[in-house]
């Protein structure tokens, strides 16, 4: 299916990209970095505008978003855990609504476009966590023109290596997630060594 | 005390996996960067002629000619697969076809250095 979603960018340029980034940020795992990188690409060979083709994945990925935070606010909670199932655990979502309630905007922002399979998970459980609207609405509209912009413009100045490019990123995202992890875990292990060693009574000075 | 040193060991595990994870992806990143410019850009199923001819620097009439097709239009934007279902032939030869035309378009004029 991917195969024809890349070509369907290809032929019909910016409509379709807009419900391609539309259906993946509700959940649909979906290639969307390397759809922008070969839009960028696409652009650079004059087969499509660079305007319309950060508006269409930007609006296309903020509308995806919007209607995983409504079905996550207003669907209630049997269409939340039905679509849980299908896209993973109940468990998941309880913990992606902690990471929400912790990490915020900010979080919302970088789930946009650094660590983007996390985002249909954020849009969902900012919406069970009754996460403002307008806070949540402002930090996606920030990150998806954010990671539009910049990942299509990597594939304006990289047109001619899109498949190599893409494979680079892949790597150094993974490289960097591993990286905020291990720093997370660091944290946390310092934290329990401390805590675990017993304490030495202090002597008074004489 | 147990249970603490049970956790503290856990988290130490998990961590140093993560090391290893940054290392082994850092490393894959590295040397893909390195080779950015030098690696052969794959053809697949999906992409379209014109596209194929701006990845490999070769004109898309070179391309469309080895593969014995007139494009419909200035900018024939159907996909090798799309190709190759209207012809009625397999893609994996037009594949191969257009992987021929690019080397040839490589090599220097005069053939290959000897």
């Amino acid at each position: 299916m991917n195969d024809q979603l890349l070509a369907a960018v290809s032929l019909y340029g910016a409509p379709a990209l807009f419900g391609i980034v539309a259906i993946a940020a509700i959940g649909v795992p979906l290639p969307i970095t390397l759809l922008l990188i070969i839009a960028g690409s696409l652009i650079s060979q004059g087969v499509m505008n660079l305007w319309w083709a950060i508006a269409a994945a930007g609006v296309g990925s903020i509308l995806g978003d919007q209607i995983g935070y409504a079905i996550g606010r207003w669907a209630g909670p049997a269409v939340v855990a039905r679509l849980s199932r299908v896209f993973g655990k109940r468990a998941n979502l309880e913990a992606m609504e902690a990471k929400v309630k912790a990490w915020g905007g900010p979080g919302i922002f970088v789930t946009r476009w650094l660590i983007s399979p996390l985002g249909p998970w954020i849009n969902l459980a900012s919406g069970t966590a009754a996460y403002p609207w307008h806070r949540f609405l402002f930090w996606d509209i920030l990150g998806e023109l954010t990671g539009a912009a910049l990942f299509i413009s990597l594939g304006l100045f990289f047109s001619d290596r899109v498949m190599s490019l893409y494979a680079m990123l892949g790597d150094l995202t993974w490289a960097i997630a591993a990286l905020l992890t291990a720093i997370v875990l660091g944290y946390l292990l310092v934290t329990y060594l401390r805590r675990a060693r017993p304490s030495i009574p202090r002597q008074s000075p004489l | 005390m147990g249970e603490t040193w049970r956790r503290t060991l856990a988290v130490g595990l998990a961590f140093l996996l993560a090391i290893a994870g940054t290392i082994f992806f850092a490393t894959r990143a590295t040397r893909q960067a390195r080779q950015f410019h030098k690696a052969n850009e794959p053809i697949h199923e999906w992409m379209s002629v014109p596209f194929i001819a701006h990845t490999h620097h070769v004109p898309a009439s070179v391309l469309f000619q080895a593969i014995g097709v007139q494009p419909r239009q200035p900018q024939d934007r159907r996909s090798v697969r799309h190709i190759a279902r209207d012809i009625n032939r397999p893609v994996t030869e037009l594949m191969a076809q257009l992987q021929r035309a690019i080397d040839t378009a490589a090599q220097p004029p005069g053939g290959p250095p000897r």
